[in-house]
Order: C-alpha cells, then structure tokens, then sequence
C-alpha cells in the first residue's frame, strides 16, 4: 500500500508534474499528489489549511528556482516550517547539486535535497524508504543524487 | 477501501470483455473484492493495464522534457551567439572608421609632405636660377663685357622669378587653405 499519505509537489515546470505523478503512481508512493506551480500560491494553500485546520500534506517536495513566484524554493520551505507549519517532512527537489544552496535549505528547514534527472524513480524509492526517519525527525539530511 | 455490488462487478466485467474498457487511474487501487475471484483478477488486470500506460507516458513525458530542455539551452545558446555577433558587428564597425580616418590623416600627410618637396624644388630652382644668372651679371660687370642682354635678361629673369615665386606660394597656401577646410568640414560631419 502507499507509503505517504498525501504529497504536495510545487514547481514550475508543468512536464515535472506529470514525470512526479506517473513515478509515484508507479511506485505505490501515494493516491493523494497535488501539484502547484508557484510558491506564492503553495504558502497562501498551506496558510488556509492551517487556518480552516484542515489535515495538511504529508510531505512537501518544491523545486530550488520556481519561476514566476516572488520568492524561491528554499523561501518557501523557511515559511512552511517556521511561519506556518509544524512537523512536515519538507525537502528540494532541484536539477541543481549546488552545495551552498543545500547548506541554505537545511537552515530552512529542508530535511532532504532529490536531484532531479531522466531517472527520478530509484530517488524516489530510496526517499521513500527514509521517509519514516523524516517523519519521525530522526533521519539526517540527505541528498538523492 | 471501496467495494462495489456483484451487479456491478459483473457489469465492469462484461465491459472489458466486450469493449476493452478498463477502469484507469487511482481509483482502481481503492476497490477490492467481496468475493468474486473474477473481479479480483479484473481490479489487477486494471492496475496493471494502468501502470502500464503510466510508464509509457513517464518515457514520453521525460522525453518531451529532455528535448524542452535541450531547446531551452539552444535558445540561450543562440542568443549569447546573436548577442557575440552584435558585438563583433559593432567593434568591426568602429574599427572600420578608425582605419578611415587612419588613412585620411596617411593621405593628407602624403598630401603635405609632396608639397613641401614641390616647395623645396622650387625654392632650389629659384635661388639657383637666380644666383647664376647674377654671377653671370656680375662677371659681366667685373670683366667690363658687353652686358646689356644680360642685363635685360637678369631683370627680366628676377622678375618673372619673384612673380613665379610668389605665384607658387601662392599657391601652395591656397591648397593648403583648401584642404584644412575640407578637413574640417569632413570632422564636422563625423562628429554630428
């Protein structure tokens, strides 16, 4: 059965929905995937669920770099860990292997870093072997290359 | 978990055998059976058809975004090359106009260094014309010679010497006036 409960995927490139949703579906990771494309419109839908206290996702992915937002990935994981949020497996989801941006993300909070490429698959299936340690805030930041 | 009547079962049943209609997406992981093995056998048969289709559309899908991505960096790529070009275009052009301007100072050098040489030829041809044909005057003074051709002559030579003489450097300022003038108004027209 599904590992995570319900995944919140926010990045900008459109295709990266369908390549998240197909991967997921095809490895069991979860029924419950929704997809935003902008980081102002990910934190103003984490803010009414907090507010309406609806349940919130399980485990949030964002990408570094989400064009068209006025703040960045890492920005947002700030906000939802120390603004809104409380005990969500937050992480990055980028092309990018910079590891100055991944020294920022873990001071925002981001408990895992996936590199995004043509094989997104065996990433996702090691995350989610780890995602009981995110969870339970005893698995370390890690990196998926 | 969602379990359906057997009516229905059935009717999902004779669907796909007849039609080749499957239940597709998540949902058909939330049905189970109640008790039909032929409906169980059905709900796998959907799942797998399912994943099957996924990963066709995960390969398209990845391949749609290597090309998007390859045809994303092409576009950088070309208007960095678009951008160089502009560039080149640009210095190309400057230094076009500095060799133009190069070789209208070279030629308006050549142009004053051949007429100082007309000048100094000329000076030369002068004071020489003009030192012979004293010494020629004088000899004839000196050794009390019938003098009066030469005298005519070495008046008339002084003559037409100062007046040539003058005519020439005459000349020589009106060229040199003429073009300063040109110059000048060819810079007026680069600078506006």
């Amino acid at each position: 059965m599904d590992v995570i409960e319900s995944i919140l995927l926010v990045d900008d490139e459109n295709l990266f929905h369908l390549v998240f949703e197909d991967a997921c579906s095809l490895l069991d990771i979860t029924l419950n995937l929704m997809s935003i494309d902008n980081a102002d419109a990910a934190e103003k839908h984490f803010e009414s669920l907090v507010k309406q206290n609806k349940t919130k996702p399980d485990c949030i992915f964002v990408d570094l770099n989400i064009i068209g937002s006025s703040f960045d990935g890492i920005e947002l994981c700030r906000r939802i860990n120390f603004v809104h949020g409380d005990g969500v497996v937050i992480g990055i989801i980028s092309s990018s292997n910079d590891e100055k941006e991944q020294a920022k993300a873990v001071k925002a909070g981001a408990q895992f870093w996936i590199i995004k490429s043509d094989e997104i698959e065996p990433r996702l299936e090691e995350f989610v072997k780890d995602f009981e340690g995110y969870k339970e805030r005893t698995a370390p930041f890690k990196v998926y290359r | 978990m969602i379990t359906l009547n057997n009516e229905i079962e059935k009717q999902l049943i004779k669907l796909a055998a007849e039609k080749n209609i499957f239940l597709e997406g998540n949902i058909s992981k939330l049905i189970v059976s109640q008790s039909s093995t032929d409906f169980s056998s059905y709900i796998q048969d959907c799942i797998s058809r399912d994943k099957e289709n996924r990963r066709k559309r995960l390969e398209i899908t990845k391949t749609i975004q290597q090309q998007n991505k390859e045809l994303t960096e092409w576009k950088a790529h070309n208007e960095k090359l678009n951008k160089d070009l502009k560039l080149a275009l640009e210095a190309s052009e400057k230094a076009k106009q500095t060799v133009e301007n190069d070789l209208d100072v070279l030629q308006k050098r050549i142009q004053y260094e051949l007429v100082g040489s007309i000048v100094k030829v000329a000076l030369w041809v002068i004071c020489g014309v003009g030192v012979i044909t004293s010494i020629l005057f004088a000899a004839t003074l000196i050794f009390g010679i019938e003098n009066k051709t030469v005298e005519s002559s070495w008046s008339n030579m002084f003559s037409i010497l100062l007046t040539n003489s003058f005519s020439i450097v005459g000349t020589i300022m009106g060229v040199k006036y003429a073009s300063d003038k040109k110059g000048r108004g060819r810079k007026c027209e680069c600078d506006y």
